[in-house]
């Protein structure tokens, strides 16, 4: 059974090229000691030697992934552009989201012209709430509404739900728990 | 101190410890409350498709660790909840696929074979009924075959396993993951790579932390939640919401049928059943103590034979597949019986075999003071005075949880289970970004920090690529957590044998393990390329 | 529930405190916000249970708020670099251990410098003894040299490189050659002594009740002075090395703290730790032998001094 394998091909070579740029850059750059190395006159296993295998198994695999595909073995690969569109918008989504998160709070802090700093106001209302509110309803309401392909009072009300149900569910009952992202300040 | 006072412990632990409230002057404690709770749960979320037992498990291990703190007696109460859900998932899974043709679990997709046609004519009663039957029988069987093996298991292990030889068990156990659980034993091979490699960054000997690229965030390397999460939660919520994206909000065939005049599940039907249940127990739990095959491989397998037998024996009745309440029976008792044995390995060597005992791991390792491993099953412990082994008595606190969840779901699973329909009504794509944000705030209140949140999405996208290139997750998130593991024993063994570079092969035991190790890759690699068979993904249990 | 008590417990205080302002000129320190409390021991840990407890404690009669957060690895030099970070006010705490801050620091090259850190107070010093299973049949260190003479090869469990230089000049000061086994953590010694993974290791500690029971035997102290527990095992310069395990869980904050928060800090952690009847307490006096409280100057003396032997002994174990 004969497929077009160009997709595994090039997966196979890029697991091959990353395993090699691990155990012959990588590795070798980044880790203080060799393979094996002696210390008080014994011999010991060095910081290198564990990711040098892990990089052996990853360059067998995509040999093994290359092999296949110029056999014209395995299967299609079902990765494509549409992916990759698809990782790149989400990681933009994620990422408006969380710079929300971060920085709504500091932000209205400093807005309101309080006179405490954002870090000693972190315990209180209603700054806490602030930042993790705002990035999840952006993170909801965006991502229900790509699906649904429209505006819907649906999207906005568990878009508001959500994240508030999930703010009260840690911070009533627990003393020591805090929302993000007032552990970072 | 012996045995039984071991267990006594373990059982009054359960029972007795940190009672939360009191019904009729009868202290109830927070381990049993948690265990019922757990379990309720678990019902709920394996008859929501979308969700699954290690979904549910992975929110709430960093959430009930918050709760619970990382205290010695948090330990019980968290394993309790997270048993809970993994019983309670297994049964709630056949709900939606007996109503609605959808199965709630991945391994719930062979009980859609029998259940549904049995549900269009009226006896989804009798189908839910039945499936309860064989999954607790199952589930209770295979629980019976873990408290005999894994303490003798752990005892051989002790007995006759130097650190080289322990060192040879994990490549061996590593290697078979790799090679049995996805399509392509090339990609497991991949998969397990990657899983070690990015285990083995800032971890290490040495005081720079190595492959850390000079960044201090990763002077530890990548804290577990955020690679098992990402990997195993993050990446199965990325690739649903872009095959929604693709096909829009599904609408399902939501409608019932009438029920039936016949929906009781009598011992006729019992006898019928009994010797599908039987041998699918068996099947199951053989399945369920081999690390990497999941409980869906065991499903199809426990169909497939119940099907031939009851082909053969009952050639003029109808087949498997039209609706026989065996078929249903012989599938629900196999998925049921890899819960419990696939905490032979856990809990005798420390190698979690599937995504739920990844979660019982990490939930042993967050809390601390239980190192699952075959020290845990010593009679005395040495750490404690008067010779109790702390971790013994966990060992049976954990069994007495098993047999508490086995006896919630004999007597509430079924009546509970039977009135969860409604949960597969609730819309994925208001799911999926809901646990997105659950999933990552609960990251974040474990480890209270924003890098944790940003590498656990970073682990998202490539569990999301992997799926995408149809490589198994499974093999990266065993990989990362025997990871350390095994170059730790590794060093060990280099060291205690005075520097022995071949210590692998110097020693007859750990020779077998590496050569058997390199016979399962190769042949899965010549098996899997050469046929690639078409019904053998057996993902973890991670939604859809 | 709890939150109503703090906020009862602090509106109390803030009451009592502006009551005690009229009275005197020096007001008690108080933090400017909650506490950051950073453990560089893994979570679970005999030493993140006394730092919980302790800050539970301290919450509990302050009334500050203080939030615990796990940064291990490396010896506590990962948690050691963050606390470093942290502002100087009181607001940022670490509970590490006062090897960190010597050999270890040293040892990696002085990632940071002891002037980063202002010193709060040790809390329990390590009962370190050279153990063995009792199975063994060695009641002393001199019988496993013996052994090791007699050409038996030697597993010897540490679980940090200072640990194992000092078995590393064990073995050199008496001629024998051990096979040392550096693990992660006291309780994976432990584990190892008692499967048979290795023949003997140091414990800091976690032996108490194993030696109470009689399945464990300390056939040397690793410190400076006999081990409380068994007071009749030498001491390792009977074996001809002269240094020793000393060590201490201890307190620190970063540098520039005032003298006030200092104090007020040091004070709050050694009332708690000082007390049997707390858990903190409790824990210390079982598996430690009791608090050992060295805070202000004589700390700085100590950590100073530990660095200097780490100088002495990293370069006596590389000749």
């Amino acid at each position: 059974m004969k497929h077009n394998n160009k997709g595994e091909l090039v997966l196979g070579l890029a697991f091959l090229a990353f395993a090699l740029f691990v155990l012959l850059i990588w590795v070798p750059l980044d880790t203080d000691t060799g393979l094996i190395e002696k210390v008080r006159r014994r011999w010991v296993i060095g910081d290198a030697l564990a990711p040098s295998v892990a990089a052996v198994l990853i360059a067998l695999g995509g040999g093994l992934v290359t092999i296949n595909a110029l056999l014209g073995r395995g299967e299609p690969m079902p990765l494509g552009w549409s992916s990759l569109r698809f990782a790149g918008l989400s990681f933009g989504l994620l990422f408006v989201a969380f710079l929300l998160m971060r920085w709504i709070g500091p932000l209205a802090v400093t807005l309101a012209g309080e006179a405490e700093s954002y870090r000693n106001l972190r315990d209180t209302l209603p700054w806490k709430y602030l930042g993790f509110l705002s990035g999840g309803f952006v993170l909801i309401f965006v991502s229900i509404v790509a699906v649904e392909r429209r505006l819907t009072v649906r999207a906005f009300l568990v878009a508001v739900l959500a994240p508030l149900i999930i703010a009260l569910v840690y911070d009533l009952p627990f003393d020591d728990l805090l929302l993000p992202p007032n552990g970072d300040l | 101190m012996g045995f039984w006072e071991h267990l006594w412990l373990g059982v009054l632990t359960v029972f007795t410890v940190g009672p939360a409230f009191e019904i009729f002057g009868i202290p109830i404690s927070i381990t049993l409350l948690m265990i019922v709770a757990g379990f309720c749960i678990g019902i709920i979320v394996g008859a929501t498709p979308g969700l699954a037992g290690p979904m549910a498990m992975a929110i709430a291990l960093p959430i009930l660790i918050s709760i619970f703190g990382v205290k010695q007696d948090a330990l019980l109460p968290v394993l309790g909840f997270l048993i809970g859900i993994m019983k309670g998932a297994t049964i709630g899974g056949a709900v939606p696929a007996i109503l609605f043709n959808t199965p709630g679990t991945p391994d719930a997709l062979l009980t859609t074979f029998d259940g549904y046609p049995m549900a269009k004519r009226g006896k989804a009663r009798k189908a839910l009924k039945a499936a309860h039957f064989a999954s607790a029988s199952g589930d209770t069987f295979s629980d019976l075959v873990l408290f005999t093996s894994a303490p003798f298991l752990a005892i051989m292990v002790e007995r006759f396993l130097d650190l080289p030889e322990k060192t040879g068990l994990i490549i061996l156990s590593l290697s078979f993951i790799a090679a049995v659980v996805g399509r392509s034993a090339a990609k497991g091979l991949i998969s397990a790579g990657l899983g070690l490699l990015v285990a083995y960054i800032g971890k290490g000997e040495d005081f720079y932390p190595r492959l850390s690229l000079g960044q201090e965030a990763l002077a530890d390397g990548f804290p577990v939640v955020t690679a098992v999460l990402g990997v195993l939660i993050l990446g199965e919520v990325f690739k649903g919401l872009e095959d929604l994206l693709r096909s829009g909000p599904q609408a399902r065939d939501l409608s019932q049928a009438e029920a039936s005049a016949d929906n009781r599940f009598g011992w006729a039907d019992v006898r019928a059943c009994w010797p599908y249940i039987r041998s699918s127990a068996l099947i199951g739990t053989a399945i369920g103590a081999l690390p990497g095959i999941g409980s869906t491989l065991a499903a199809t397998l426990g169909y497939a034979s119940g099907r031939r037998s009851h082909a053969r024996k009952n050639p003029e009745q109808a087949r498997f597949g039209s609706g026989r309440i065996e078929g249903v029976a012989a599938t629900e008792a196999a998925n049921s019986a890899v819960s419990g044995a696939n905490l032979i390995p856990v809990l005798s060597l420390g190698i979690p075999g599937n995504a739920a005992a990844v979660f019982l791991i990490l939930a042993m390792d967050s809390i601390g003071g239980f190192n699952p491993g075959p020290s845990v099953f010593k009679l005395s412990g040495g750490v404690t005075g008067e010779g109790v082994n702390p971790e013994l008595v966990v060992v049976f606190g954990i069994f007495t949880a098993m047999m508490v969840a086995n006896a919630l779901n004999w007597s509430l699973g079924g009546l509970f289970m039977r009135s969860v329909g409604v949960m597969a009504r609730i819309p994925k794509h208001l799911l999926l970004p809901v646990i997105l944000l659950l999933t990552l705030t609960a990251i974040y209140v474990q480890l209270t920090s924003m890098a944790g949140v940003y590498f656990a999405i970073g682990f998202g996208f490539l569990g999301y690529f992997m799926r995408r290139i149809d490589m198994s997750v499974l093999p990266f998130v065993i990989a990362f957590i025997l990871g350390r593991n095994l170059e730790d024993t590794a060093r060990q063994a280099f060291a205690a044998t005075g520097g022995d570079a071949l210590f692998l092969l110097h020693s007859p035991i750990a020779l077998v393990f590496i050569l058997v190790s390199v016979a399962v890759v190769a042949m899965a690699f010549w098996r899997s390329e050469a046929a690639a068979p078409p019904e053998s993904h057996h993902e973890p249990k991670t939604g859809k | 529930m709890q939150k109503l008590a703090k906020f009862a417990g602090t509106a109390l205080l803030a009451v009592g405190l502006s009551a005690a302002g009229l009275g005197t000129a020096q007001a008690q320190w108080q933090p400017s916000g909650p506490i950051k409390l950073i453990i560089a021991f893994a979570a679970g840990g005999g030493a993140d249970t006394i730092a919980r407890a302790t800050a539970e404690e301290i919450e509990k009669r302050k009334g500050w708020s203080i939030l615990p957060e796990q940064v291990t690895g490396k010896g506590g030099l990962n948690a050691a670099v963050a606390l470093a970070k942290e502002p100087a006010d009181g607001t940022a705490i670490a509970m590490i251990v006062t090897e960190t801050l010597g050999y270890n620091r040293v040892a990696a090259g002085n990632p940071v410098a002891l002037e980063d850190f202002t010193a709060l107070t040790t809390v329990a010093g390590f009962q370190m003894g050279i153990v063995a299973k009792a199975e063994k049949g060695w009641t002393s260190f001199a019988e496993v040299i013996e052994a090791a003479k007699g050409g038996q090869a030697i597993r010897f469990g540490t679980m940090s490189p200072k640990l194992s230089d000092l078995a590393y000049l064990l073995g050199e000061a008496n001629a024998v050659a051990f096979n040392t086994v550096q693990v992660r953590g006291g309780k994976a010694v432990m584990n190892g002594v008692q499967a048979g993974d290795m023949d003997l290791g140091f414990m800091a500690g976690i032996q108490a009740k194993g030696v109470a029971s009689g399945d464990l035997v300390n056939l040397a102290s690793a410190m400076s002075v006999p081990l409380a527990q068994s007071p009749d095992a030498a001491t390792m310069s009977a074996y001809g090395v002269d240094f020793n395990a000393d060590g201490y869980f201890a307190f620190v904050a970063p540098a520039g703290l005032s003298d006030d928060a200092r104090t007020a800090l040091s004070e709050a952690i050694i009332e708690v730790v000082s007390d049997p009847s707390t858990k903190a307490g409790g824990i210390i006096a079982k598996a430690f032998a009791g608090a050992k409280t060295i805070s202000g100057a004589e700390f700085d003396t100590l950590l100073s001094s530990a660095s200097n032997g780490a100088q002495g002994l990293l370069s006596a174990a590389s000749e």
